[in-house]
């Protein structure tokens, strides 16, 4: 294969990559150009159409438009085995390994070496070469005997990355990969990622932190709203620079504020902690007060919502509730304490998708609606009917299935449903993912609503300018701790940024 | 360059990775359970050794294996689609339509030779009804997207009606030159049919233990989607193991026509020790997944409890309710030992 003259030295080329899901567009003319042999650093927002590029060079989707060059060969269509043949190979954040395999098992499964002259496994030859890889590249050792599920995480994704390694790839796609890693452990994973480029190896690094960006890539391009707004060489640009780049400006009128006077305290949390995810997390949540709690993938932010509602339990620390500890908190008793949690992923947790728009409504108040045992129907009907007008959920009606409704209106319900039992305190994770611009502002309006009516509510969110528009005060954890606290009226979304990849903490540092 | 390194994210609460760490709990319970699987196994032995003075000769534990040599096909069949399905009770690879398999199998079987076809086409028809059925199996679950509970449930219904149309709910008598040399004794008195049950143990766990085919069945059982990663026929597989789980259904009906002189109604029974024996299996094995030797040792285990009971002369109805209660010790210890481990 000869390269063509006019792209010389690009590994990866994408150009004005266009591609809709289900009507919704996810990139709008992205482009992306990697050249040979250097670390290229892939930045943006949640939903900016980083994993969807990901996701079309690995041949899992194909584009509606544009072009993709690899090696300077155009490329109508790739499947992830064309892919891998032109030895491009990822490391994604979920780690594919076996569990009760061996190293050796795991590294060589689908190109097993046999015993010379037999149909059976080389099982020492597949151990001693694990053996020596490991050692030469990372120059850990793990017992022959050790199986996957006795790994730690970052064991596993070495071990992920040496299958990679294995093939002599041209092209590593790293997907988040420090997300999981202790610094010890991340520091390994870079030292690898120079050496692989000073070997040959073009990297394409994706990734939150935005100080590893700075640390480790030659250049850097910024996905926003789908398409490229920059490519930028790391030495001529900055954490803050690129912060600034990821955050969209152009929406000005979304965020319908109210001027609540918050009340008294209705939500205590003291010295809270869960080892592994969180330390030391303390706040308070007063009536009509909107908190907004952000943090990336593994900062533990989700996992302080999850310790709120009772769905995880806390080491140590305490939880008071309008002035009384709440100890053992699960969800029977969170939801008795008028605690109502609005989950992300509400395909598998916040609507039954098969039943109706009304059932969904009033399933989690039907005490409301029963006398004798028996359900009131009209009355529950009546309720439907006022949450299905008051949030202008498009719908065929109470009777219509929540499946058949849109992402938006499946999360408007979601809400809806928590809002007909009257609770005090409101946790909502991503309450507008995957919604569109107009539901996400009626989503902004009831959340106004619930603190009018005097009621607390935690937002957690990734999407900081939604953040900092609906919201009175935010708390940033990173790695596990709040290392910031913003009152929402004086800062950005930059800033807020900033403070949740770590790069505030490069800046104290350097400067 | 370490000037860079210092850029790094902070580490989460000052945490340093320990290799294989937390893990280690878990190893120790499993061991424990290997191990104690293993002790109780030489305590029943011993136990019936000194009550029963004739338990231990050459002659009962030729009969014991003898007389596991039916059921431990079907549960070795059973083993490669736990292994290529996945430990998951409901929605993991089982295959109930063994023993109505086995039972089709042996009625054509016997029905040919009665027939008077030899041998060889014998054997190839029963093998076939086993491998169609095996087929069924897998496009009902592979191609349909059926749970295999469900599948096989269904597949396992069919069959069993065929065979009652097929031999009119009566017994059919055969006697050919190749049932006659299974069910004869072969050295030291051992019974042939143990006999066959050991090489079929040897060639299957050889495949399934020690090739690069049985390596990828556990990949695809345990985690589809590395399967998949790996870039292996996750589909083919799957199908695989459904045919060859059929196939030993097959051989099971052959052997069972010598054991019995014949087809005879009521295969249906089989079902439940079988699985019993095939997810008893799991507790022998170091890294508690099914496997072909593990099921092996828990026929025997089954076998020499059947044996022992009847020896001491203790209602051999006993011994389905020692059966039931160990398969709640393994499989609620296997289940909470991964269940720590996710």
């Amino acid at each position: 294969m000869t390269l063509p003259a006019h792209r010389p030295g690009a590994a990866l080329s994408f150009s004005a990559i266009v591609k809709h899901f289900d009507g919704a567009q996810a990139l709008a003319g992205a482009s992306l150009t990697v050249p040979r042999g250097t670390v290229h650093g892939l930045v943006g927002q949640n939903g900016a159409g980083k994993s969807t590029l990901i996701k079309l060079l690995a041949g899992l989707h194909q584009a509606d438009d544009g072009q993709i060059e690899i090696d300077g060969v155009e490329h109508r269509t790739l499947t992830p085995h064309l892919v891998e043949t032109l030895g491009i190979h990822f490391i994604h954040q979920d780690r594919l390994l076996v569990p009760t395999f061996t190293v050796g098992e795991a590294l060589f499964l689908g190109r097993e070496p046999r015993i010379a002259g037999t149909p059976f496994l080389d099982r020492r030859l597949m151990q001693r070469r694990a053996a020596d890889i490991l050692d030469d590249y990372f120059g850990i050792r793990i017992p022959n005997s050790a199986l996957i599920r006795d790994l730690s995480t970052a064991e596993r994704q070495i071990v992920q990355i040496t299958r990679a390694l294995l093939d002599q790839p041209k092209v590593l796609v790293f997907d988040e990969p420090t997300a999981a890693l202790v610094r010890r452990e991340a520091d390994i994973l870079f030292r690898l990622i120079r050496r692989l480029r000073d070997e040959g190896v073009t990297i394409l690094y994706v990734s939150h932190y935005l100080n590893e960006i700075e640390a480790l890539c030659d250049a850097v391009t910024v996905l926003r709203n789908g398409r490229d707004v920059a490519t930028l060489p790391l030495a001529q640009t900055s954490a803050s620079e690129i912060a600034g780049l990821m955050i969209a400006r152009d929406i000005g009128e979304m965020f319908p504020k109210r001027d609540v006077v918050p009340g008294h305290d209705i939500l205590k949390v003291h010295g809270l902690q869960l080892s592994g995810k969180y330390h030391d997390v303390s706040f308070s949540l007063r009536r009509g007060e909107v908190l907004g709690l952000t943090g990336l993938l593994g900062s533990g932010a989700k996992d302080v919502l999850r310790t709120l509602f009772g769905l995880d339990q806390a080491d140590g620390g305490t939880i008071e509730i309008d002035g009384q500890p709440a100890r053992r908190l699960d969800p029977v008793r969170a939801a008795q304490r008028e605690l109502a949690l609005v989950p992300e992923d509400r395909r598998r947790n916040g609507v039954a998708l098969d039943m109706t728009v009304g059932e969904n409504l009033t399933l989690s108040s039907l005490k409301q609606f029963t006398r004798f045992g028996f359900l009131e129907t009209a009355r529950e009907r009546g309720e439907a009917d006022r949450l299905i007008a008051r949030l202008e959920i498009k719908t065929a009606g109470r009777d219509a299935l929540v499946r058949t409704l849109s992402g938006g209106n499946q999360q408007k319900v979601a809400i809806a449903k928590w809002l007909s039992r009257h609770s005090q305190i409101y946790l909502l994770d991503e309450p507008t993912v995957g919604v569109d611009i107009g539901s996400k502002v009626e989503i902004y309006r009831l959340i106004g609503d619930l603190a009018e009516r005097g009621a607390g509510v935690i937002v957690l969110s990734s999407d900081l300018t939604e953040l900092v528009g609906i919201t009175d005060r935010i708390l940033v954890l990173f790695r596990g701790r709040v290392i910031r606290a913003f009152a929402s009226a004086e800062t950005t979304p930059e800033a807020v940024l900033a403070a949740s990849t770590g790069s505030s903490e490069v800046l104290r540092h350097v400067g | 360059m370490s000037v860079e390194l210092d850029l790094t994210p902070l580490s989460p609460l000052g945490q340093e990775a320990t290799p294989a760490g937390p893990a280690l709990g878990g190893q120790i319970a499993a061991l424990a359970l290997r191990a104690g699987s293993l002790i109780a196994f030489a305590v029943i032995v011993a136990v019936f050794a000194i009550t029963a003075p004739y338990f231990l000769s050459v002659g009962n534990i030729g009969n014991v294996v003898g007389q596991s040599a039916i059921p431990g096909v079907l549960a070795v069949g059973l083993t490669i689609v736990l292994i290529a399905g996945g430990s998951n009770v409901v929605t993991g690879g089982i295959d109930l339509s063994l023993a109505a398999n086995m039972g089709l199998s042996a009625a054509v079987y016997a029905t040919l030779a009665q027939a008077g076809y030899g041998d060889g086409t014998a054997v190839a028809a029963a093998l076939l009804t086993g491998g169609i059925i095996g087929a069924v199996n897998a496009f009902a679950v592979v191609v349909a997207g059926i749970v295999p509970l469900l599948a096989t449930l269904a597949v396992m219904n069919v069959v069993a009606g065929i065979e009652l149309v097929l031999t009119q709910n009566t017994v059919i008598p055969a006697t050919t030159p190749l049932l006659s040399a299974l069910s004869s004794s072969g050295p030291l008195g051992i019974p042939v049919l143990g006999l066959v049950l050991v090489v079929f143990t040897l060639i299957v766990g050889a495949i399934v233990q020690f090739t690069p085919t049985g390596l990828r069945l556990y990949a695809v059982g345990e985690f589809p989607e590395a399967g998949r990663a790996a870039g292996l026929p996750v589909r083919r597989l799957t199908a695989g193991a459904f045919v060859a789980s059929g196939l030993c259904g097959g051989f099971a009906g052959i052997l069972s026509v010598s054991n019995l002189s014949g087809s005879t109604t009521g295969s249906g029974e089989m079902l439940l020790p079988v699985v019993v024996t095939a997810l008893l299996g799991a507790v022998f094995s170091r890294r508690l997944v099914p496997t072909i030797g593990g099921t092996l040792l828990s026929t025997l285990f089954v076998g020499i409890l059947v044996n022992g009971f009847q020896l001491l002369n203790i209602s051999s109805t006993l011994v389905n309710g020692v059966q039931g209660i160990l398969i709640l010790l393994v499989v609620s210890a296997t289940t909470l030992l991964r269940k720590k481990e996710a």
